[in-house]
């Protein structure tokens, strides 16, 4: 019988240093034939290992059009995130995964897409964003609203740039008031208010959101206020996790396993859900 | 003596002197008491005293959710009070933060606790009123009160070993004996660190060995032989006698007794020039 | 499949079992407790007792247990899956409410995907249950669907029918195999209907009541007020049967280590606590909610059963005489009163 606890092993091949504390790894499968029956779909998250410091749980940052390799980006914060910062490119990690839901892009065709993340949570849209740029012939207009504390903050630098120079895509960068460069270009504001002043239209929209809870917090109304219906708004949500397989039992708001049920969820299922985030 | 409870109880929340009374209430059967948290006094009647009531209830000291209910008046049993001079003198609350409601005891438990065989505080050494007739405190000699240790005192260093490799195996890291401790306060415990992790987690031998021994070294020269960690352990380990043996080695070479006199200097936090072992220096 | 077995004859049994190369684990005293334990002689089975004091989970689900192991050279890490966890074992005299845990927790370990180490024990064990001849104020079975002579979850039921014999009823294929591998040890049952030894455990609520009244009282103060006392240990949880939250942590010196799945539990303050330091649990009314809700309606919408057999040693051996039962009976009484 299977062992559901067991992880794949990860080669590390690129290291990229993203924001202070904050780093993305390329990781491309030992064994190669594990590697080639290897599906996921944006939206779904793992469990990364480093042998000796034990599991910690983010999304797949890279988008499953890119077929070769898998990407995290992760902060430094616990035990785990710590010893992951340690490696080097080379180095082996676990990863089980892909465990839970997955944005519905499919039921999107056709439709414009507004993106708003804060902070570290733009790896999570990252994946979803990336996976409807490389099918960009599918959707309408696509904007992009993305903050940080500050310049320094903001992940993705290049990628950015890249967004920026693209005719196709609208990208709104913001940082907190005080977090900007003398030469910074993009805006200065909280990501709520920005997305109040970008305004995209709702009509034939979906919003996807992810951020800290008080940028949701703030953001959902602001969405509401624009006439986004709460079931177009599609966010993802975080918790502590062990299993990632709807055992351990900890991960739960009410009856629904983020594991299993999420992360991914609309805003609509959020409302319906008991307040214990 | 419970009618005396009742009536001061009510008196103290009447007069908003305190918020809440942290008391003794009749348990699910006969046999338990359990603790009650009085905040309007058409309830003191909930308050009982009988030969049941072993909690140490200066638990609820630490707990964020009785500290949010206000000041709080606590029925403490004479080995309880201990407990109060220990956080002063820790700096954890301060004496006016809390109003002591002292009862004399002859002893709890059924059959009678063993912290209750050589009580040389019947009547608390420290209160703000006193309930039941006052018992005059004997005085006991050192060899008496630590006689509980005198079977384990006699095992050779082996058998030790081998008794409390037996006695661990059982623990299932529950840690009801830490979360029950009125002195087991810090935010977070060093088993709940894990960079670096300087006690494993599981529940191996190696883990329980750790564990257990942290514990009851952190409580040396503190514990104040309340012995709610024993009264609690689902897996029977007796460790206050650990508690017990550190407290016993504190006093032969401290000449100190935690939470015995309210001016005593604590024996493990206290800085002294003078101080004549070299470490410390 | 009945037959009969005399007490004398539990030490064949036993040593049958053995010789058949089975592990026996049946209450055993120590100290003050008694507690399932390996034994090798039926002496040292221990049966004036009404619960053992830990659960039959931890032969299933052990407080700690290796799921992987892994040598680190240099760079390159390997893995190895442990071997030989489950044991060819037979729980002997463990409660019918003990029993009835296992197929309970058979959901959760087996639903969209099957956790081995549960799925390999459950297939190496036979359990073997006594009937309660006896129970205390903490038992409540008959308030969850089960009996003290429930046969959930058991392969064979033995029920006391004098001082020194039992009924013996296979309840399964298994049961009954073990049964017919040792057919010198008992006796075919004489004519007529036998005493059936049975507790009479009081019905303390109606479990009809429970599940209407928590879809609706997510808020309610009575978290707060029944849970002050509650000290945030994991003795409830670590002794309930049906109590199956665990963690999964790394363990190792420089060059090898385990990846160790150890219980844990929802009264903990750090089990909800994220890396930010946010805690969508961090006050003992949400924990004690948690509880009772995972076990009374958050399993019964997912797996269709109550999450409780109803054992009581949660209340047993709470340190603040916490008491499961009086909330549920509290919970039920709201529920009568609001018709």
């Amino acid at each position: 019988m299977e062992n559901i606890y067991k992880p794949y092993l990860m080669n590390i091949s690129d290291i990229i240093d993203e924001a202070p504390g904050v780093r993305t790894f390329r990781l491309n499968f030992l064994n190669e034939d594990e590697g080639k029956n290897f599906q996921f779909q944006a939206g779904q998250f793992a469990l990364y290992s480093v042998f000796g410091y034990g599991e910690s749980t983010f999304c797949i940052a890279s988008s499953p059009t890119r077929k070769d390799y898998i990407e995290c980006t992760f902060r430094q914060t616990g035990r785990v995130t710590n010893a992951l910062s340690e490696l080097n490119v080379g180095d082996t990690i676990g990863f089980r995964g892909p465990y839970g839901n997955v944005f519905p892009i499919e039921e999107w065709e056709g439709k414009n897409l507004v993106f708003v993340a804060g902070g570290i949570a733009l790896p999570p849209l990252r994946s979803v964003i990336w996976n409807c740029l490389d099918l960009r012939d599918k959707y309408k207009n696509i904007t992009i609203v993305y903050g940080a504390k500050t310049v320094e903050d903001l992940v993705y630098k290049h990628e950015l740039k890249e967004w920026n120079a693209r005719d196709d895509v609208n990208l709104v960068t913001t940082v907190d008031p005080g977090g900007e460069t003398p030469d910074w270009a993009g805006k200065v504001g909280f990501v709520p208010t920005v997305v109040e002043e970008t305004a995209p239209d709702s009509n034939d929209t979906i919003a996807i959101l992810c951020g800290p809870p008080i940028m949701i917090k703030f953001t959902l109304p602001v969405l509401e206020k624009l006439g986004f219906k709460q079931e177009k708004v599609y966010t993802t949500l975080e918790s502590r996790m062990k299993c990632g397989l709807g055992k351990c039992g900890r991960c739960n708001i009410g009856c629904t396993y983020i594991c299993k049920d999420g992360p991914v969820f609309t805003a609509e299922e959020i409302s319906k859900m008991p307040d214990e985030f | 003596m419970i009618e005396a409870l009742r009536k001061k109880a009510e008196e103290l929340l009447r007069s908003n002197t305190v918020d809440v009374i942290y008391g003794y209430g009749e348990g699910s059967t006969p046999e338990r008491t359990r603790p009650v948290f009085i905040t309007k006094p058409e309830d003191v009647n909930k308050l009982i005293w009988n030969k049941y009531c072993v909690y140490n209830l200066t638990t609820y000291l630490k707990r964020q959710e009785s500290r949010k209910l206000g000041k709080p008046a606590i029925v403490v049993k004479g080995c309880d009070a201990k407990t109060i001079v220990v956080l002063i003198k820790e700096s954890q609350i301060k004496r006016e933060d809390v109003y002591i409601l002292g009862v004399t005891c002859n002893g709890v438990g059924e059959p009678l606790a063993t912290k209750c065989k050589a009580c040389d505080v019947n009547t608390p050494r420290i209160y703000d009123d006193l309930i039941g007739e006052k018992i005059e405190n004997k005085e006991i000699p050192f060899d008496e009160r630590y006689a509980e240790l005198d079977e384990y005192e006699k095992l050779s260093e082996k058998e030790k070993w081998d008794f409390w490799q037996k006695q661990f195996a059982k623990c299932i890291k529950c840690y009801a004996c830490s979360s029950i401790c009125p002195l087991c306060f810090c935010d977070r415990c060093i088993v709940d660190k894990n960079q670096p992790q300087w006690i494993d987690p599981s529940a191996h031998p190696r883990g329980n060995l750790s564990w257990n021994v942290t514990r009851a070294y952190h409580l040396a020269g503190r514990c104040i032989n309340c012995e709610e960690c024993q009264r609690v352990c689902p897996a029977d380990i007796p460790l206050n006698l650990l508690n017990k043996k550190l407290a016993k080695e504190t006093e032969k070479n401290f000449n100190y007794r935690s939470g015995y006199n309210i001016d005593d200097e604590l024996a493990m936090a206290t800085y002294k020039e003078d101080d004549n072992q070299d470490f410390i220096k | 499949m009945e037959k009969t077995l005399k007490k004398e004859n539990f030490n064949s049994l036993i040593t049958g079992l053995k010789d058949q190369g089975y592990r026996t684990i049946a209450p055993k005293k120590d100290n003050n407790l008694v507690t399932l334990d390996e034994v090798q002689s039926a002496d040292e089975i221990h049966l004036d007792h009404v619960q053992t004091n830990n659960s039959i989970k931890e032969y299933f689900l052990p407080k700690t247990e290796k799921i992987l192991s892994y040598t680190l050279e240099k760079n390159k890490v390997s893995i190895e899956e442990p071997e030989g966890f489950a044991v060819k074992s037979v729980v002997f005299g463990s409660r019918p409410c003990d029993a009835a845990s296992l197929p309970i927790m058979d959901k959760v370990f087996n639903w969209d995907c099957s956790d081995k180490f549960w799925v390999e024990r459950r297939e190496a064990i036979t359990i073997v249950t006594i009937a309660c001849d006896k129970c205390d104020n903490y038992c409540f079975c008959t308030s969850v669907g089960l009996a003290p002579d429930s046969k959930e979850g058991s392969d064979v039921l033995l029920t006391k029918i004098s001082d020194d014999e039992y009924l013996v009823e296979t309840v399964t294929e298994k049961g009954e195999g073990l049964i017919k591998g040792l057919e010198t040890v008992f006796s075919d049952p004489v004519a007529g209907t036998p005493d059936r030894q049975v507790a009479s455990v009081e019905k303390k609520f109606e479990i009809d009541k429970i599940k209407p009244w928590l879809d609706e009282n997510f808020a309610h103060k009575i978290w707060a007020e029944f849970s002050m006392k509650c000290i945030s240990c994991g003795a409830c949880t670590f002794v309930c049967p049906t109590c199956h939250c665990f963690d999964i942590v790394d363990e190792c010196t420089m060059s090898k280590g385990d990846r160790v799945k150890n219980w844990d539990g929802c009264q903990f303050k750090m089990f909800t606590l994220h890396t930010s330091g946010h805690n969508p649990r961090s006050t003992q009314d949400q924990r004690w909610r948690q509880r009772i809700m995972h076990k009374f309606k958050y399993y019964v919408e997912k797996f269709d059963n109550i999450l409780c057999v109803g054992c009581g040693r949660c209340s047993r051996v709470c340190p603040a005489d916490m008491n499961i039962s009086e909330m549920l009976e509290i919970i039920a009484t709201e529920e009568n009163q609001k018709e």
